[in-house]
C-alpha cells in the first residue's frame, strides 16, 4: 500500500475527493489516541484506508467518514427513509427502498398496532419509515414508530409529490442548519418536504405551481454551493412571480 | 422472485394523484406546457473510436473494402437526447438480392436494442413486445411513406441492391422513445453515405465497389422526413400532452403516436393503450402535430448540416497529393487496372509485377498488424532492398514505401497508421535522406509526396 500521502496523526485530506486505497492515516505514528471511523473508511492492520469514493470528513476531534452519494442506497441502522408498499403479506409489507433487498415492514410496527388495526396500505403507497435491521444479507426491516414506540410523523403520507434523487443530495437536504434552497424555498412558500436518506423525497404545498417549483428548484440544486443555490432559488421564484 | 421486484420501478398513487391534479391546471411536472418538447440534442458520428477489429459488422461487398472504410462509420451514426431519453442510431448499409417481387428497389430494415441499462424491466435478449412496437412504428413511417428513395439504391436489378439497415439502440429511457428513436433514425439516415460502385468488369456484370477514397460516397436520396409526435392522454382523453415523460407515461395509459412530415401528409398513425379516444380528438392531434413536425425538421436539417459542413472541412485538410494517389486499391477486380498503373510508375523495375504481387498479398497481413512500419513485406528477391538505411526512422519508411500505394488510402485516418503518416510527415518535410536512394522502389508516392529532393524523381513523376 502506498503510504507517502495523508500518513500523518493529522490527515491533510479532510474535505478532499478520496477514492478506495487511500490510506488516510497511519495509527503507528499515533498513541494512544481514539479515533472513530464513520462509513467508507476501514481499518487495515496499521492503517485507516478508504473503502468508498466520496469526500473525507472530519469532526473534531475525531471522527471520520466520507461522504459518498449513489443513485441506490445501500440500508442502514436507523436510518429514515421513504418506501412504496408492494405487497401485502400476512405478518408484513413488502416495501421498495431502492437497495437491493425489498425490506419488510411487520404489520404491528405502528403506533398502537395489534392484529385487529392493521393498516390498509395498496400497492403504491408511500411510506415513511425507520429501518430497524440491516446487514448486508437479509432483507432489511423497517418499522413506523421510535425507539420509544410512539408515531413521530412515520407512517403514510397523502397526497404531494414524490421524486428521486441521489442519497448525496437526500443528506444534503437533510443537514443542520438548514440547507439554503429549502431556506430560500421557505421564505417565499409554504411547504412541507419528508426527506429519505435513500434518495426520495417527498414535497407536498397548497397549489400544484408550489410543489412544482419546489421539486424543481430541489432537484436543480444538487451541484451548487449555498449561494449558488439561493440564487437559483430566487430567480425560480421570481420567474413564476411568487416574489 | 422478490430480487425481480426490487429492481423494477414503482410509481405511487401520490404521483399519480398529483400527475393527473396538475394537468387539470395544464401544468406538467417538469414545469413545461402541454405542448412542449423537452429538449434536444444531435450529436454526430460518434462511432470514429472504435478500434477496427469490431468495426467489420458492416459486412459490405467486398472484404478488402470493409476493412477500408472505417471511413464510411463516421457517417450514418447519431445519437440524440431529449430530455433524459437517450437513443443511437447506426446506419449501415451491405449489397444484398433483392426480395423477389422488387427486383429494382434497394431495402430498408429497421432493428431496435433496448439495453437493460436503460430500464430495469428491459432484459437482455430477444427484443420484448415494446421494442417491436417501437421498431415497427419507426419503420412503418420511414419505409411505407417511401422516405428514403429505394430505386437509387439498386445496382443491378435483379441480382444486387443495397441493402440499408438501420439499428436503433436505446440507452436510457425518459420516456417517448418513440420520438427519440425516430429523429436518431433520421439524422443518421441523413449523414449516411454510402459507397459509390459501378457496373464494369470483363462481362460488364460485377460489380466494382469503389473505395471511398478514390470516389466519394454517395448520400442516401431521403425525400421528407416523416416526425413523429407522441401524445399521451389524460382524464379520459379530455387532457392530451406532447413528448410525455416517463412518469406521465406510466400514469396516462393511452398513447397515440402520429407521423406527420412538415408538408402535412400523414405517415402513420398508431394508438396504443386501454382506453379510447374521440375521432375530433384525433384531428386536433394531427394539426398540432404538423405544426411540431416542421419545427422537428428544421431542427433536424440544421444539424444535419453543421455536421456536413464540419466534415468537409476536415476533408479539405487532406494532404492535396494523396487524392491523386490512391493507385493500387487491393481489390480482386482492380488488380488489373492497378498492376498496368504500377507497370506505368515503375516502367524502369524489372520485377515490377513481382513487386505488385507481393505488395497486394502482403497488404492483407500488413492490415492487420498496420502501423507497426517494420520493414515486412520486404520482397527478398526485389532489387529495390533498401539496403541503405542510414536514419533511425528509414527502416519505417522502407519497409512502407513499397506498400506504400496501399498505405497511402489509409494515411488520411489517423487512427490507423500513426506511423504511416509521420512518414507522410517525415517524407514531406524532406526528413528522409535516405529514401531517394531507392532508385528502383515503384515510383513511389514518396517521390512524389517530396517535392523537395530530387530533381529526377519530379522528372520520372512528370514522366508518368
Amino acid at each position: 500500500m502506498d503510504v507517502d500521502t495523508g500518513n500523518m496523526t493529522q490527515t491533510n485530506l479532510v474535505d478532499k475527493v478520496v477514492v478506495p486505497g487511500d490510506v488516510v492515516l497511519d495509527l503507528t505514528k499515533m498513541e494512544n489516541q481514539t479515533i472513530k471511523l464513520g462509513s467508507g473508511l476501514r481499518q487495515d492492520c496499521d492503517y485507516i484506508s478508504v473503502m468508498q469514493a466520496g469526500k473525507l470528513r472530519l469532526s473534531k476531534p475525531n471522527k471520520y467518514w466520507v461522504e459518498s452519494s449513489q443513485k441506490r442506497y445501500v440500508p442502514r441502522l436507523e436510518d429514515t427513509v421513504l418506501g412504496i408498499v408492494v405487497e401485502h403479506r400476512s405478518d408484513n409489507f413488502l416495501v421498495d427502498i431502492k437497495a437491493p433487498n425489498l425490506a419488510f415492514l411487520p404489520v404491528l410496527a405502528f403506533e398502537g398496532g395489534t392484529r385487529r388495526n392493521i393498516p390498509k396500505f395498496e400497492t403504491g403507497t408511500l411510506i415513511y419509515a425507520r429501518v430497524v435491521k440491516a446487514n448486508g444479507i437479509m432483507n432489511p426491516e423497517l418499522s413506523c414508530t421510535d425507539a420509544s414506540g410512539k408515531a413521530a410523523e412515520f407512517g403514510q403520507l397523502k397526497n404531494g409529490y414524490m421524486f428521486e434523487t441521489s442519497t448525496g443530495l437526500a443528506r444534503m437536504l437533510l443537514s443542520s442548519p438548514t440547507c439554503p434552497v429549502l431556506e430560500a424555498l421557505g421564505n417565499k412558500i409554504s411547504f412541507e418536504t419528508a426527506v429519505g436518506l435513500n434518495g426520495r423525497v417527498w414535497v407536498n404545498a397548497s397549489s400544484p405551481d408550489d410543489v412544482i417549483l419546489v421539486s424543481n428548484a430541489i432537484m436543480r440544486s444538487e451541484f451548487l454551493s449555498g449561494t449558488q443555490q439561493r440564487i437559483m432559488a430566487e430567480k425560480l421564484l421570481e420567474r413564476l412571480q411568487k416574489s | 422472485m422478490e430480487q425481480r421486484w426490487a429492481n423494477t420501478s414503482r410509481l405511487t398513487i401520490n404521483e399519480k394523484q398529483f400527475i393527473e391534479e396538475a394537468l387539470r391546471s395544464e401544468i406538467r411536472v417538469d414545469g413545461r406546457r402541454l405542448y412542449d418538447y423537452r429538449r434536444l440534442t444531435i450529436k454526430f458520428g460518434r462511432y470514429r473510436c472504435l478500434p477496427r477489429a469490431t468495426i467489420l459488422s458492416c459486412k459490405c461487398y467486398h472484404l478488402r473494402f470493409s476493412l477500408f472504410c472505417c471511413n464510411c462509420r463516421e457517417d450514418g451514426s447519431s445519437e440524440v437526447q431529449l430530455g433524459e431519453t437517450h437513443v443511437m442510431a447506426f446506419v449501415t448499409g451491405q449489397l444484398l438480392q433483392p426480395y423477389r417481387d422488387r427486383p429494382n428497389e434497394g431495402t430498408l430494415a429497421i432493428f431496435t436494442e433496448f439495453s437493460p441499462m436503460a430500464d430495469p424491466s428491459f432484459e437482455p435478449g430477444r427484443p420484448g413486445e415494446a421494442a417491436i412496437e417501437l421498431g415497427r412504428v419507426i419503420d412503418r413511417g420511414l419505409r411505407e411513406s417511401r422516405a428514403v428513395d429505394m430505386e437509387s439504391l439498386c445496382v443491378v436489378a435483379g441480382k444486387s441492391v443495397w441493402a440499408i439497415r438501420v439499428d436503433l439502440h436505446i440507452i436510457d429511457n425518459g420516456g417517448n422513445l418513440i420520438d427519440a428513436a425516430n429523429i436518431a433514425a433520421l439524422a443518421a439516415l441523413s449523414t449516411f453515405r454510402r459507397p459509390e460502385c459501378s457496373v464494369g468488369g470483363d462481362d460488364n456484370q460485377e460489380i466494382i465497389v469503389h473505395d471511398p477514397e478514390v470516389r466519394d460516397p454517395i448520400p442516401l436520396t431521403i425525400h421528407h422526413f416523416p416526425i413523429a409526435v407522441t401524445f399521451a392522454f389524460f382524464h379520459e382523453g379530455n387532457t392530451l400532452v406532447i413528448d410525455p415523460h416517463y412518469k406521465e407515461e406510466a400514469v396516462s395509459g393511452v398513447r397515440m403516436t402520429v407521423t406527420v412530415n412538415s408538408n402535412g401528409d400523414v405517415c402513420a398513425i398508431q394508438k396504443a393503450g386501454g382506453e379510447g379516444i374521440l375521432s375530433g380528438d384525433v384531428m386536433r392531434c394531427l394539426r398540432i402535430a404538423s405544426l411540431k413536425a416542421s419545427e422537428m425538421t428544421t431542427k433536424i436539417k440544421e444539424a444535419v448540416e453543421t455536421y456536413n459542413a464540419e466534415v468537409a472541412l476536415k476533408k479539405v485538410k487532406r494532404h492535396p497529393s494523396l487524392i491523386a494517389q490512391k493507385i493500387t486499391v487491393p481489390d480482386v477486380e482492380m488488380k488489373e487496372a492497378s498492376f498496368q498503373k504500377t507497370k506505368e510508375l515503375s516502367a524502369d523495375m524489372e520485377n515490377s509485377p513481382n513487386q505488385t504481387s507481393t505488395s497486394l498479398t502482403t497488404t492483407k497481413d500488413k492490415d492487420t498488424n498496420a502501423s507497426i512500419g517494420r520493414p515486412l513485406n520486404w520482397d527478398p528477391y526485389s532489387s529495390s532492398a533498401p539496403a541503405i538505411v542510414s536514419s533511425s526512422t528509414l527502416p519505417e519508411l522502407v519497409g512502407t514505401s513499397k506498400d506504400a500505394n496501399e498505405d497511402q488510402m489509409m494515411q488520411t485516418d489517423e487512427e490507423y497508421d500513426p506511423n504511416l503518416k509521420k512518414d507522410q510527415i517525415a517524407s514531406a518535410t524532406g526528413v528522409s535522406s535516405g529514401i531517394h536512394k531507392q532508385n528502383s522502389p515503384p515510383k513511389s508516392l514518396k517521390d512524389a509526396v517530396k517535392p523537395k529532393h530530387k530533381r529526377k524523381k519530379n522528372a520520372e513523376r512528370g514522366a508518368r
